[in-house]
């Protein structure tokens, strides 16, 4: 009855309203589940003082490796005998403020870096080739040399991972900056004697923000891995923080005995960065203008 | 057809593992030894690693020897000694038939030239106090030796059955020079240098003319023809390795791993009752906070010590409720039982009867300063456990351990600076005297005395120790040493490590020792039935 009557209700709302960003999202299957999981994460991460049941650092050693569904430890404990749930919850805080900090820093220089390449042609190959110079460094190798200076802890591991989002940041950033540069409103403003500032913030950032925007939610994803990765290796949190990575390489010795110990927190980081990327391949379509319709 | 590639593949796919596992198993007459890591070089006096140890033992031999009581010093290289009356002068009476490797015999000048240069400046051994005061070696024909002393040292004849005294062949060492111990070797060991791949295996044959084994032994010749020592790094693909008869024998079990070992039947356990490695907490006693005696003794009061050590060897190792073992030479009762046990409730009293008072977020305060120390220790996942266990002790009565994990790599420089309050770590000793003088002696520090612990009494007594003719002077002392320290809480001692030893079914006279934390010294009765 009311598929009769739709057409006519849209005929009259003339011009046909585009749909909104996260319409498109939602469209997608995979993007809402995405979507819907990484507010969960987020949710549970900031919450978790109150969902906790116990302390994060309060053990009792007489509970260690209790399998999960042990009266009032419904994903058992860990070797030392703390809560798996509060554990996971503070561990999830950890891993995401991690990987906020790391690309919100790496974001931001990277992005300032390709805006100057790209605004200011003659500094462009000496950027560059700086840029290509950090890109050489792998990641993991980078925060092992930080932790042997400065010593193993988040901070390294941040600093780490931000300076290796630099330079990716920057790359994508100057592509999409270039292409703005080369319009006419551009060649507009600056004949309006607008300052170089103004131009970039006002008129070039605003329309390089959707790739920017991807890429960041595409990096979340792979710096929470590698975060992990150097926290499993020992170079990360240092006890007693929770953090998945180091959690998961606490548990990997009782691999035989209490599996739950390494795998819960491996299954943590999965479905976070599985989310993430999800998500972010989700936002390059939903904001990508050929696709829109 | 389909059906058929699957089957054929899933075949392909649990025959390429076996036929692998069969490929890979301990060849005959050849002994596998599974190990955690290598060491940095093969000199004996140039490594002070357990690693080293393990095989210098195999190719080298040292003028005495120890027993399996860790306390009994019996003929080695040298069949019969005598000390003289002053307790300076060591004559050792060798034995005639003993050859090198190359075939070279074995004389006094072999000695003299081998302790010479353990003690050279050039040779820069890191284990040089360990020879004792030498004022010279001398042969006196070529089958006697005189040690020399400057002043008696009661240690003497323990430090001679470690390795770093083990005789080395100087033409070889000459024609090496700093390559000696890394491409090549020459002793008089039950076992000859093979071939050495860093970080992957050492293989050491059959020395044919040996038959002058330490008489601790049943058999006095080797009776394997190869020993493979074999580098396996991560503990569960050491276990599997073990259990799938790639190996023969480990005493690197992971902890979590022995009470499941028991239960396998491939697999045979042995345990040296007799064995000091030991794993404690030392304070920096001139850093704030710890400078503190009210907060060592706190912390020693608050450290549920039984708990701590379950969590992190779940049975493996003993709580250490005193500095040494009860079966070390020169253990004293007395000074053990003055080691606070654990009672929470006393540690709150002891704090805040020296002013430290609780702070808005728990920890406690005592003149705006917080109840907080920064501890040291290595990344593996024993230190990690036990840091962690006792840092939630800890917190319970206020006091807020910081905890620093550095990987080996970089952690002991780190261990050698001053930036840290407390640290962790495990050693092995010989004799009470052997671990305090280490320790405790204020020329030692910085390193290996992290506690920069310096009182002339302590260095009084250890010299008495060390230098008095009378045993029971020397035994007086080091026990007024033990008390005097453990009265003064410089550290917490935690756990005292057993030796287990795993070995496949076919190995037949397995018997761990842990002279210095090596298992299987010279293993002259180890034999293989298949």
């Amino acid at each position: 009855m009311s598929a009769a009557i739709e057409p006519l209700v849209q005929q009259e709302a003339a011009p046909p309203k585009r749909p909104g960003t996260l319409a498109r999202l939602l469209r997608e299957p995979a993007a809402a589940f995405a979507l819907v999981l990484v507010v969960l994460v987020i949710g549970a991460a900031l919450l978790a003082p109150v969902l906790s049941p116990t302390d994060p650092f309060d053990n009792d050693l007489s509970l260690a490796m209790q399998v999960p569904g042990s009266p009032g430890l419904p994903l058992g404990a860990d070797a030392q005998g703390r809560n798996m749930v509060t554990r996971v919850l503070y561990g999830l805080r950890v891993t995401l403020l991690m990987g906020l900090a790391s690309v919100a820093i790496g974001g931001i220089l990277g992005a300032l870096v390709g805006f100057a390449a790209a605004y200011y042609r003659r500094i462009d190959g000496l950027l560059m080739r700086l840029m290509d110079v950090m890109l050489s460094f792998p990641a993991i190798l980078f925060g092992l040399a930080l932790a042997a200076i400065f010593g193993p802890g988040i901070q390294a591991v941040v600093l780490a991972l931000s300076v290796a989002t630099i330079p990716l940041m920057a790359r994508i950033v100057r592509g999409s900056a270039l292409a703005v540069m080369g319009l006419d409103y551009i060649e507009a403003a600056r004949a309006t004697g607008m300052s170089d500032a103004r131009i970039i913030l006002r008129h070039v950032a605003p329309n390089c923000l959707s790739s920017i925007f991807v890429f960041a939610t595409l990096r979340f994803g792979q710096v929470i891995l590698l975060g992990s990765a150097l926290s499993f290796l020992g170079l990360g949190a240092q006890p007693p923080i929770a953090e998945l990575g180091a959690m998961a390489s606490d548990g990997r010795n009782f691999l035989f005995f209490a599996p739950h110990i390494a795998v819960i927190p491996c299954v943590a980081i999965f479905a976070v960065v599985l989310a993430f990327n999800v998500l972010g391949d989700a936002l390059r379509d939903a904001l990508d203008p050929r696709l829109r319709t | 057809m389909k059906r058929w590639l699957y089957a054929g593949l899933l075949a392909l796919g649990a025959a390429a593992p076996a036929a692998d596992a069969l490929a890979q198993a301990a060849p005959r007459n050849t002994l596998v030894v599974l190990r955690e890591i290598d060491a940095d070089n093969y000199d004996p006096p140039r490594s002070t690693a357990r690693g080293a140890g393990e095989v210098i033992y195999m190719m080298s031999d040292t003028l005495v020897s120890l027993d399996w009581d860790q306390r009994t010093v019996r003929p080695g290289l040298a069949e019969s000694w005598t000390v003289s009356e002053d307790g300076k002068t060591y004559t050792f009476k060798l034995r005639r038939d003993v050859t090198f490797c190359d075939g070279k015999p074995f004389t006094a000048r072999d000695v003299v030239y081998t302790i010479k240069r353990w003690i050279d400046p050039a040779t820069r051994s890191p284990v040089r106090w360990r020879a004792g005061p030498v004022d010279d070696v001398v042969a006196t024909d070529d089958y006697t030796v005189e040690y020399k002393l400057k002043e008696p040292y009661g240690e003497l004849l323990y430090q001679l059955t470690l390795f770093f005294g083990s005789i080395v062949d100087q033409a070889t060492v000459e024609k090496l020079g700093p390559n000696f111990g890394v491409q090549g070797f020459n002793g008089t060991g039950p076992y000859c240098w093979g071939s050495w791949s860093p970080r992957q295996d050492f293989v050491l044959t059959r020395h044919p003319n040996y038959r002058w084994g330490p008489p601790l032994y049943n058999n006095p010749a080797p009776q394997v023809d190869r020993v493979i020592w074999r580098i396996i790094p991560e503990a569960n693909t050491r276990l599997a390795a073990l259990q799938s008869g790639q190996g023969d024998v480990t005493q690197y079990i992971p902890q979590f791993a022995l009470a499941g070992l028991r239960n396998v039947p491939t697999v045979k356990l042995a345990r040296q009752e007799n064995y000091f490695w030991d794993f404690f907490m030392g304070f920096k006693v001139d850093k704030p906070v710890v400078s503190d005696p009210a907060i060592r003794r706190a912390i020693n009061l608050g450290t549920n010590r039984n708990a701590v050590v379950q969590a992190t060897f779940f049975g493996a190792a003993d709580p250490a409720d005193g500095y040494l073992n009860p079966r070390t030479v020169g253990y004293d009762a007395e000074a053990a039982k003055m080691v606070p046990r654990f009672d929470p409730e006393e540690a709150k009293r002891v704090l805040d009867a020296a002013g430290w008072v609780p702070g808005p977020d728990g920890v406690r305060v005592k003149n705006g300063e917080r109840a907080s120390f920064l501890l040291y220790s290595l990344q593996t996942t024993e230190w990690r456990r036990m840091s962690e266990a006792m840092q939630a002790d800890l917190r319970r009565i206020g006091i807020d351990m910081r905890v620093q994990l550095w990987d080996a790599t970089v952690g002991w420089g780190k261990l050698a600076t001053q930036e840290f309050d407390a640290f962790m770590m495990s050693y092995p000793y010989i004799s009470a005297t052997d671990g305090f003088s280490l320790y405790f002696d204020s020329s030692n520090r910085p390193t290996p005395n992290r506690m920069n612990w310096n009182d002339p009494e302590t260095d009084r007594l250890l010299r008495i120790a060390k230098t008095g003719l009378a045993e029971s002077d020397r035994m007086q002392a080091i026990a007024e040493a033990q008390r005097r320290i453990t009265a003064a809480n410089v550290w917490v001692p935690i756990a005292r490590e057993q030796l287990w030893v795993a070995a496949s079914q076919r190995t037949e006279g397995v018997r761990p020792h842990g002279i210095y934390g090596v298992g299987l010294y010279k293993g002259l009765d180890i034999r293989l039935t298949r």
